[in-house]
């Protein structure tokens, strides 16, 4: 039995409601995010496509989570292709994304237009949509919700899972009650155990409890094998009624994303338990070819091995583990972690409400818990994510609120005042979508797509440096991770091979390099048996960058006294106040810019007649554009000099 | 039959040498190249049988009638083609290899002297009867802008100064008021004097939106003239031709008249040889006589390919006194063709040539209908000294559409790395609705700016490639980090 994309979601709750046995999805976003930091290429996904049909899963995970950015942000890649791509080899799979609910998958809330035409993109190739909130805020998921009924798929909203005395099946089985209100029955409920928490004991008598509850719903259990007992909650939770559960391929699992795909099979098949659908052949062929590529993304494991039994007390998602101990090897206070995973982080998530360590709420207790350790000082120097949580902006702390002490500590002695007037979920005002296109186009200049549109609007300037990357060097996830990620340069002779993304066969052969005169290296490629030299320059890149380099306010500010009235932000012009032939004192607004929804005067701090203003409303423009020029009244050269003796002796007297 | 000629001295460089030594070769005679340093590695050397240096160059050698003189004399050569451009129009070459008993492989001394002359040219059409522009008297030299001004009382505005000795499109501007006539005619003098030796200047009515038609002439030492048809070359960019069309696209009857006075034209001038007959037709269909060229030209290929003839053998054997051995009713128009001249210059920039820039790679389209004379090479490197032209890309079709896809298949399957090119450029235009419907004149490609609008192209694998240099050079991705 297995159900494919063909089958109406109607019918695929039905079987999998009537199903004796269990369903697996294979989390390869999840896994990729948790032991390779995201970085696992198109290129693998494509060479095992034909086994992962084979194999039967119920769904593959392979979008959503921090996939979205990192593939434009590393992998170059458009998510949209990537999907239509594995579609055309994987047409019996159904697709699944992890969604953040009204964050998305970004790290703050959208608005709700964007949300909506976010989902309504997506939901063209993915089938099966996981969505959560990391306060179990249900309001925060309601528009996603929706979302996915109109296009017709399925809808797994999910319940973040952690533990505590707050994390009772009452609390739970309440959420899903919650859920239900809005949703109805026909949906899949996930138990998103992020940070793979609770013995199996405890995952079981929570599914017990929501099935005494709601005896028909289909659950479908998600967790992290950072302890290396998730196997242990998967037996668990399938003898206590899950229809669907997470895990990975074993060649490429580790320690802080899912367990290994037949080790479940194995285990549970010895339980009773029959895996619908799978084919194991094909599960196996798939890791053996796996096996062969996992060097390559060696630079991407974890610098730190084995399983961390100690995420019961930490509580790192899954997710962040890798992430994490990267950032502690590159900030330097890798010694200081036992200090912030066992004391501190645990401290704050305590005194923070003992909320789900997800995005964002895993990295503002991250952060925040980091924070402290280095600095010694707790609190004070918040950042915006922790006030925006703290005035309750990503929706009500679940359990209790933070100490008055915190939010002192946060605002300051006025704190009281600031929480009164700010505080409350934020009202997003929807955003003019045709006008963020013509942005866009502007930016890339050509005509840009919906889909296009839609990355634009989760990560503007990644979307943007990603169309423009692409446009200069094409599609290359057509490259393989040996290429896309060597280090230490190619060997003479070596010789890369690939079809392009219409099938065209090359093959590029590294030539020799030698120095030029003029500086930089020239190597010679032999491109489809054509020499074709390539010029490094490392210092022209450098001069690049310099002259690039902004000016400086005081810069800019000398400029506008010798009357170069220049802009001092990025913006766009909303008014010019002045015309050619004006008189204007100074002090006077000049032009109003805006900036990141923040109206800003420009003014002039010179007196004279208005010459050239050549910015028109509406226009973008940079940090140092000319705004207006300004011939400056003459000033007596006397009374300069006077003003500045008075200055040099005021000097003195201090 | 015995032949007077057995040897031609090229004098000339380029894809226009190669084209003259394909012509010899295929006539059983032997070619000489000549080169000036700067073109010592050139192709048009490799064609030719033997090579002889003139000087170090650049341009002079080439324009030194003693040197070419004397290397014909050297090399044993009988005849010299003159090709295009360089001494081509310069009647004194022709009249030194009539003093040196050397055949000039063009139109006598007489005839270039006199044609090249603009106001002689235009009274001879005159006494054909065919129309001129109205216009043409030379301005004196003493009052030329009251002369200019007494013009314009009758003619009206626009109209077009002309230098005497110019010709090839340069010394031509458009006046459009009094201001501007005022201003403009020291300037056309100074410029005339010193381009073309000759400070004269004329004045011609300026007609609106003019197709520039021309008529390729074969003309005997026997008193034979045919026409082999018409080209358009209406596509021009500052009176210099991008584009050129044959036949041209006017209505048959049309044709039949401008070819028939282009004859009339020859034979009453006495020309001999290969030649151009060029008219402007107006909107409504009137022709003007505009100038004869004599010489081989550029766009000579487009009438090849829709005839079928090789004028450049045929210009050898005219010299040679041969009879024609072709009659009018021979001469039969099948088809469309169009001549794309592929520069190594960026349209974006004006289209400043790429001097200096090595082809990095150079693959060049085949197929059917495909026709190529070019220099370049890979490896080739577009000279500071000489002219721009890699490879002239001449396309013959069936009809009008079929030449206009293969042209577009041809484009598309060049590989040209290192300069920029024309090609992004004419893929541009072959997409225009206009251009497709065929119609265009002379004010075509100012009405047209959106041509220039376009992104280069770049191969799929070029770009992969680009980044796999990257990763060489850097030791790692920088895109990956």
């Amino acid at each position: 039995m297995r159900i494919t994309p063909d089958i109406p979601p109607e019918q695929g709750l039905r079987m999998l409601r009537e199903a004796k046995g269990y369903f697996i999805t294979n989390t390869a976003r999840d896994l990729s995010q948790s032991d390779f930091k995201n970085r696992i290429l198109l290129h693998t996904e494509l060479l095992v496509a034909e086994e992962r049909d084979e194999a039967g899963f119920f769904s593959l995970e392979i979008s959503g989570g921090a996939s979205i950015h990192v593939d434009m942000l590393r992998k170059l890649i458009n998510p949209f292709e990537k999907l239509k791509i594995l579609k055309k080899h994987m047409p019996r799979t159904m697709f699944q994304t992890l969604c953040r609910g009204i964050n998305l998958f970004g790290y703050r809330p959208y608005p709700e237009n964007v949300i909506r035409l976010t989902v309504r993109e997506f939901a063209k190739y993915i089938e099966v949509w996981r969505v959560f909130d990391f306060l179990n805020h249900v309001p925060n998921m309601i528009p996603v919700f929706e979302e996915v009924k109109k296009a017709g798929r399925y809808l797994e909203p999910a319940i973040c899972f952690s533990t505590g005395p707050e994390h009772t099946d009452e609390y739970y089985v309440k959420k899903v009650e919650e859920i239900i209100d809005v949703t109805g029955k026909d949906i899949i409920l996930a138990i998103k155990n992020h940070s793979g928490l609770g013995t199996p004991a405890r995952i079981g008598r929570l599914i017990n409890a929501i099935l005494d509850r709601f005896p028909d719903l289909i659950i479908h259990y998600h967790g992290h094998n950072t302890d290396g007992n998730d196997i242990g909650r998967i037996v668990a939770a399938v003898k206590a009624g899950a229809k669907i559960v997470d895990a990975g391929d074993h060649a490429m699992t580790g320690f802080f994303g899912p367990p290994p795909i037949l080790t479940v099979i194995q285990t549970l098949a010895d339980e009773g338990y029959d895996a619908k659908g799978i084919n194991i052949d094909a599960i196996i062929e798939t890791s053996n070819k796996l096996k062969k590529v996992r060097r390559a993304y060696e630079p991407f494991e974890s610098q730190f091995k084995g399983f961390d039994s100690t995420v019961h007390i930490h509580k790192l998602p899954g997710g962040a583990m890798g992430s994490s101990f990267e950032q502690a090897v590159k900030g330097g206070f890798l010694d200081k972690m036992p200090e912030i995973l066992i004391k501190e982080l645990p401290r704050v998530h305590r005194e923070l409400g003992n909320f789900w360590s997800v995005t964002p709420g895993s990295q503002i207790l991250w952060t925040t818990a980091v924070t402290h350790v280095l600095t010694g000082v707790r609190y004070k120097n918040a950042n915006e994510d922790l006030k925006r949580l703290l005035l309750e902006r990503y929706g009500p702390f679940p359990f209790y609120r933070p100490s008055d002490e915190i939010y002192e500590a946060v605002f300051g002695k006025d704190w009281k005042r600031i929480v009164l007037n700010e505080s409350g979920r934020e009202e997003i005002t929807p955003i003019d979508i045709e006008e963020e296109k013509r942005k866009l186009e502007e930016e890339i200049k050509r005509e840009a797509s919906i889909e296009e549109v839609v990355l634009y609007l989760q990560h503007p300037k990644d979307a943007v440096d990603f169309f423009k990357f692409e446009e200069e060097y094409g599609k290359t996830y057509v490259l393989p991770p040996e290429v896309w990620y060597r280090q230490g340069g190619f060997e003479i002779g070596e010789t890369i091979r690939f079809r392009d993304y219409t099938g065209k066969y090359h093959q590029i052969t590294i030539g020799p390099s030698s120095p030029l005169e003029e500086g930089g290296i020239i190597t010679y490629l032999m491109v489809d048996h054509h020499p074709e030299p390539f010029v490094y320059k490392p210092e022209e890149e450098e001069k690049k960058g310099e002259e690039e380099k902004k000016k400086s306010i005081e810069e800019l500010m000398l400029l506008a006294e010798m009357g170069e009235i220049c802009s001092t932000i990025d913006g766009t012009v909303v008014e010019v106040k002045v015309k050619e032939g004006d008189i204007v004192k100074e002090g006077d607004v000049i032009a109003i810019v805006e900036a990141m929804k923040m109206l800003n005067n420009i003014t002039t701090p010179v007196t004279g007649e208005v010459k050239a203003v050549p910015v028109k409303e509406g226009q973008q423009i940079k940090v140092g554009d000319l705004i207006a020029r300004i011939k400056p009244k003459k000033v007596k050269e006397e009374e300069i000099c006077q003003d500045r003796r008075s200055q040099e002796q005021s000097i003195g007297h201090q | 039959m015995e032949r007077k000629i057995r040897k031609v001295l090229v004098a000339n460089r380029g894809e226009i040498a190669i084209r003259i030594c394909r012509a010899v070769h295929e006539e059983g005679l032997k070619a000489v190249a000549i080169y000036e340093t700067p073109d010592q590695e050139s192709r048009h050397l490799r064609e030719a049988d033997e090579s002889i240096w003139i000087g170090d160059g650049p341009v002079k050698d080439y324009l030194n009638i003693d040197k070419i003189i004397w290397a014909a004399k050297k090399t044993c050569c009988e005849a010299i083609h003159p090709g295009y451009g360089f001494l081509a129009e310069n009647p004194f070459l022709a009249k030194a290899c009539e003093e040196e008993g050397l055949i000039f492989i063009g139109p006598d001394y007489k005839s270039i002297k006199d044609l090249g002359d603009k106001t002689i040219a235009r009274s001879i059409a005159e006494s054909a009867g065919i129309p001129v522009i109205p216009g043409g008297n030379i301005l004196s030299e003493g009052d030329p802008t009251g002369d200019a001004l007494k013009f314009v009382e009758k003619s009206g505005y626009p109209i077009m100064l002309k230098a005497v000795a110019g010709g090839g499109g340069r010394g031509i501007r458009k006046i459009n008021n009094e201001e501007e006539l005022k201003s403009q005619i020291p300037i056309a003098q100074k410029e005339a004097k010193s381009a073309f030796g000759d400070g004269r200047l004329y004045l011609e009515k300026g007609i609106e939106r003019p197709r520039h038609i021309e008529v390729q002439i074969l003309a005997d030492n026997h008193g034979k003239v045919i026409h082999l048809g018409t080209r358009d070359c209406s596509i021009q960019r500052r009176h210099q031709k991008l584009v050129e069309i044959a036949p041209a696209l006017l209505d048959k009857e049309i044709q039949d008249k401008i070819c028939e006075a282009a004859v009339r034209y020859a034979q009453i001038a006495g020309y001999r040889n290969a030649g151009t007959v060029e008219f402007l037709v107006d909107q409504e269909n009137n022709f003007y006589f505009l100038e004869i060229n004599t010489r081989l030209q550029v766009e000579h290929t487009v009438t090849e390919l829709i005839t079928g003839i090789d004028i450049v053998r045929r210009q050898i054997r005219i010299a040679e006194g041969i009879p024609l051995d072709i009659d009018q009713e021979d001469v039969v128009l099948k088809g469309n063709a169009i001549e794309l001249r592929i520069n190594a210059e960026d349209p974006q920039r004006d289209f400043a040539p790429e001097s200096g820039k090595t082809v990095l790679v150079y693959q060049s389209p085949g197929g059917p209908g495909i026709r190529l004379d070019g220099i370049v090479y890979q490896g080739y490197n577009i000279p500071r000294e000489y002219d721009s032209l890699l490879v002239k890309l001449s396309v013959y079709g069936f009809d009008w559409d079929e030449m206009i896809s293969r042209a577009r298949r041809a484009l598309k399957t060049f590989i040209i790395v290192g300069p920029k090119t024309t090609i992004p450029f004419y893929l541009r235009l072959l997409e225009e609705k206009e251009f497709l419907e065929k119609k265009f004149d002379t004010e075509y490609i100012d009405r047209h700016p959106e041509l220039f609008d376009y992104k280069p192209l770049e191969r799929e694998e070029a770009k992969i490639a680009k980044l796999i240099s990257i990763i060489h050079h850097k030791k790692y991705n920088p895109f990956s980090m």
